[in-house]
């Protein structure tokens, strides 16, 4: 089955059940998409799926071929790190850092919907997205900054 | 981060015993300094000590004997570090060690726990670089023939007047410098980096995707475990049927275990997919039949009446009690609790010949040793450990059960195996927070409190941790469980008072409040108890700050006031707390429909007293905002603190609101996030969090943050409705108030 991710095409070999996490993680090889929970509930493993949000540990790889699939690592251009990133690092949001992926994929989404979201807009977009370690008051302010960043300077869209 | 294993010839050599002090000014053995300046020679590299090399490159390398938890350890170490030897912090490289006899720095351990990693390295840590700073400054200045007393480190280089050499350039002479015996270490003044510092070192690597947690680990010729655990914990399998699972791709066996099945694959997807075919029979566990439920009532019976371990007696609180003209009380009560760190457990191992190699999130290399030793039947020396990020611990990862049951896999099919968790595994088979019931009485005089006795009954971490180790570590000679296990119970406590883990906090409360007796209970089951963020304290802050809430109400006082006039004068405790009600405006009346509550605790060396303000929606408790004060001595990255303060607030929060682990007949009600919820985005209140200012040492961090959020809210719970809650969660006692 072929799988377009970050703008690579790969084959992989899982039946069309699998879930698209795994593929990643273990078939393409980029493991910064996390496994938190398995059943859609904690968002550590969310990716872009043609610029929608998804819950990759249940998502089958069959529901996805051909689509335009963006992982965490697909936001990173030339070294460079996307403006959300980038926002992420200069409020020092991570602790643990192991649901910011996920977090990170969801903002993206939500700040090109939205590129001034309110609060309550960022607490709608966000609150899917479990963190252990409790680093929501940064989230909530660092998608502001975050949303500053890109105005100034958009980042090239991967297709 | 990478771990730097060709450091581990020198280790042994260069290391001057157990203790990090005489690790990091240690090593001026003959053979050492022989060995030290081969090295140089041959790499350029000055390996001035256990912890710390400079590299021609110039760039520092530090060995941290600690896991980054979240916590910020890595950035902290690496703070104090780049502040005493002089460079800038990005010129520091962070390693993890592995395993090593001469990094058991705490309590002959290695392991992270009771908020102890700055407070332990404060001094010896800055030892070490100050000692690697002396030997690169008395090798340039023998160049230049002028005193080391002229010379300075800055930048990375070694300065006198005009000249200038490099770090890297002096890293080969270094090596011939004598070993300082008592390095200068930097005053509070000179610091540029220790109290300043607003970045961490990790987060770069934790937003782009390529942090390395211990799920992301591959060796070659690895294949992947999938484990499933019985319902009811350490039942066994008794039948396993999987014909069909292990003739599915990639399948290359399905494994009777002591602990459960494991289904081993080429990829984890394969086995995953296959635990859809086996069937199992179970035996009945460990724990057939326990009834959280029925224990609640269990416990409640223990009211101190009974049996009972006195372990505070000041004045007699019997007289006192009698002597009241108002008495208060009841039962404060809290549940089992997992951890649920986001990183599920997992474990890679790979064992040949009598030696095994793990790859783990680990908060203990030493217990690593030690489960994994147990489970193969060989020598704690002959485990190797590479401890990798850890996606959150909060005491979890102390504990090493996944570690043995990846090795068991692994002796069996003789290939290294990661073994992943499922988050089902991960939430039944934890090392929970026990479960308590704390009866409380106090008395008053003339609007005086006179007296309070306080009883603990609890399942006992301090006796419940020998028997469970010695289950878990059956194999291990006992004098080895002694000390794994003795070990970890110092590290983890606070007190030495009674069974320690039932009281702490309690037992060195501040308070004054005049007689006053404690007394414990331990009650045991075979649900495995362990280390849950703060430990006790997560228990007992909340007691004693509804307890001393109550007072105040009963003294017709404020709570501010009364907390004020029972806590020594002139303490850390009235310091906390002044700023406290500033920062809160404690004064002015808080708004309409809103209730404000206060709390305090005093636990890791650490003051932290907080506000919470609150209304309640359709019985859901709505926490608007939390005001923190906390004392935390000196705080080396004050950006950090700020976040663990924020971080043990959601988390204590997470708790107080809605989690529990419930038992029915043996079973673990809960079994992902939708059963046991973590606090979301939209129920986060606003924190603020103000850090007093203090030239004291650094005390802990991560934990002390915790105990004060429950008792905030259920004091602010009461001034707003009325009803004193005494029962966590704070949602079912709500919704059960009156009924008990
Ligand atoms: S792992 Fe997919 S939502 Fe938790
Ligand atoms: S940073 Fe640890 S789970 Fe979010």
């Amino acid at each position: 089955m072929k799988l377009v991710v970050n703008g690579n095409s790969y084959e992989v070999p899982c039946p069309a059940d699998t879930p698209l996490l795994w593929a990643l993680r273990e078939e393409v090889g980029l493991t910064g998409t996390k496994f938190g929970c398995g059943k859609a509930l904690c968002g550590a493993c969310t990716v872009h799926v043609d610029g929608e949000p998804k819950r990759s540990c249940v998502t089958p790889c069959g529901d996805v071929v051909d689509k335009a699939i963006i992982t965490i690592e697909g936001l990173v251009r030339d070294s460079v790190l996307h403006p959300v990133q980038q926002a992420w690092v200069e409020e020092n949001v991570p602790q643990c850092g192991y649901c910011q992926a996920g977090q990170i994929m969801t903002a993206v989404v939500l700040l090109r919907a939205k590129p001034q979201p309110t609060d309550a807009e960022i607490d709608d977009a966000m609150s899917a997205n479990l963190c252990r370690c409790g680093t929501y008051p940064r989230i909530r302010k660092t998608v502001h900054r975050a949303a500053e960043l890109l105005a100034a300077a958009p980042p090239a869209v991967t297709k | 981060m990478t771990e730097l294993s060709r450091r581990g010839f020198l280790g042994g050599l260069l290391a001057g015993g157990g203790a990090l002090v005489l690790a990091a000014c240690g090593g001026g053995a003959r053979g050492a300094q022989t060995l030290r300046i081969q090295h140089a020679d041959q790499t350029g590299e000055l390996v001035a000590n256990l912890y710390i090399s400079v590299l021609p490159t110039g760039r520092v390398a530090l060995v941290v004997n600690k896991a980054e938890i979240g916590q910020g350890v890595t950035t902290g170490y690496a703070t104090m570090v780049a502040d005493e030897i002089g460079v800038p912090l990005d010129h520091v490289d962070v390693l993890f060690a592995g395993a090593n006899a001469a990094l058991r720095t705490s309590a002959n351990m290695q392991i992270t726990g009771g908020s102890t990693s700055t407070m332990e390295a404060f001094v010896p840590l800055r030892q070490a670089a100050a000692s690697a700073r002396e030997m690169l400054i008395a090798a340039a200045a023998e160049q230049w023939r002028v005193p080391v007393t002229l010379c300075r480190a800055v930048d990375g280089h070694v300065e006198h007047l005009a000249d200038k050499l490099s770090f890297g350039e002096l890293t080969k002479h270094a090596a011939r410098m004598p070993v300082p015996a008592s390095p200068r270490l930097k005053t509070a003044k000179e610091f540029t980096l220790i109290g300043k510092v607003d970045r961490r070192i990790d987060a770069r690597a934790k937003v782009d995707g390529t942090a390395q947690f211990g799920i992301d680990v591959s060796v070659p010729n690895m294949v992947n475990a999938f484990a499933i655990h019985g319902p009811v914990y350490g039942a066994k399998p008794l039948t396993v049927t999987a014909d069909a699972a292990k003739a599915r791709p990639g399948v290359l066996a399905v494994i009777a275990m002591p602990w459960g099945v494991a289904i081993v694959a080429d990829k984890f997807w394969q086995a995953r997919a296959a635990a859809a075919d086996v069937r199992i029979t179970w035996d009945k566990g460990l724990v057939a039949g326990l009834d959280t439920t029925k224990m609640r009532d269990a416990l409640r019976a223990h009211d101190g009446t009974g049996e009972g371990q006195v372990s505070k007696h000041d004045g007699n609180a019997a007289d006192a009690l009698a002597d009241a003209d108002v008495t208060i009380g009841g039962v404060y009560e809290a549940p089992y609790l997992a951890h649920a760190t986001l990183e599920p457990q997992n474990a890679t191992v790979a064992v040949s010949g009598g030696r095994a190699e793990v790859w783990a999130p680990t908060q203990s290399p030493t217990l690593v040793q030690a489960f994994v030793a147990n489970a193969l039947g060989i020598d704690m020396e002959h485990v190797t450990v590479h401890v990798t990020l850890c996606g959150g611990g909060f005491g979890r990862r102390a504990i090493a059960d996944v570690c043995a049951q990846a090795a068991m896999i692994a002796a069996h099919v003789k290939r290294p195996v990661k073994l992943t968790w499922t988050r089902e595994s991960d939430m039944t088979q934890a090392w929970y927070r026990p479960i308590y019931s704390v009866k409380v009485e106090g008395a008053l005089r003339g609007g005086k409190v006179t007296g309070a006795r306080i009883h603990a009954v609890s399942q006992s971490i301090a006796l419940s941790g020998k028997t469970l180790f010695g289950a878990a570590l059956s194999k291990l000679p006992g004098p080895v469980v002694d000390m794994v296990t003795n070990a970890a119970l110092a590290l983890f406590s606070t007190s030495s008072f009674g069974d320690i883990f039932a009281t702490e906090g309690i037992a060195n409360s501040p308070y004054q409040l005049g007689n006053f007796e404690l007394s414990s209970e331990p009650v045991q089951t075979k649900l495995p108890v362990a280390f849950w963020r703060s430990v006790g304290n997560s228990v007992t802050g909340f007691v004693m700050e509804g307890f001393i809430d109550e007072l105040a109400v009963a003294a017709k006082q404020d709570p501010f006031a009364l907390r004020r006039q029972l806590l020594p004068p002139n303490s850390k405790q009235t310091r906390v707390l002044d700023a406290l009600a500033k920062l809160s405006g404690w004064a002015t009346p808080p708004g309409t429909g809103i209730g404000r509550g206060m709390a305090r605790h005093f636990a890791f060396e650490t003051e932290c007293a907080q506000v919470v303000e609150l209304s309640v929606v359709r019985d859901r408790i709505r926490v608007h905002r939390v005001y923190c004060v906390v004392d935390c001595g000196l705080a080396i990255n004050p950006d950090i603190v700020k976040a663990q303060m924020e971080g043990a607030i959601i988390f204590g929060l997470s708790a107080a609101l809605d989690q529990e682990i419930t038992l029915v007949n043996g079973v673990v009600q809960q079994r992902n996030y939708d059963t046991f919820p973590l606090l979301r985005m939209h129920e986060c209140p606003e924190i603020i969090v103000e850090i007093l200012p203090s030239d004291a040492p650094p005390s802990g961090v991560g934990e002390p943050g915790l105990p004060p959020i429950a008792p905030a809210v259920a004091n602010a719970l009461f001034a707003l409705t009325n009803v004193r809650l005494r029962r966590l969660p704070l949602h079912r006692a709500w919704a059960e108030r009156g009924a008990a």
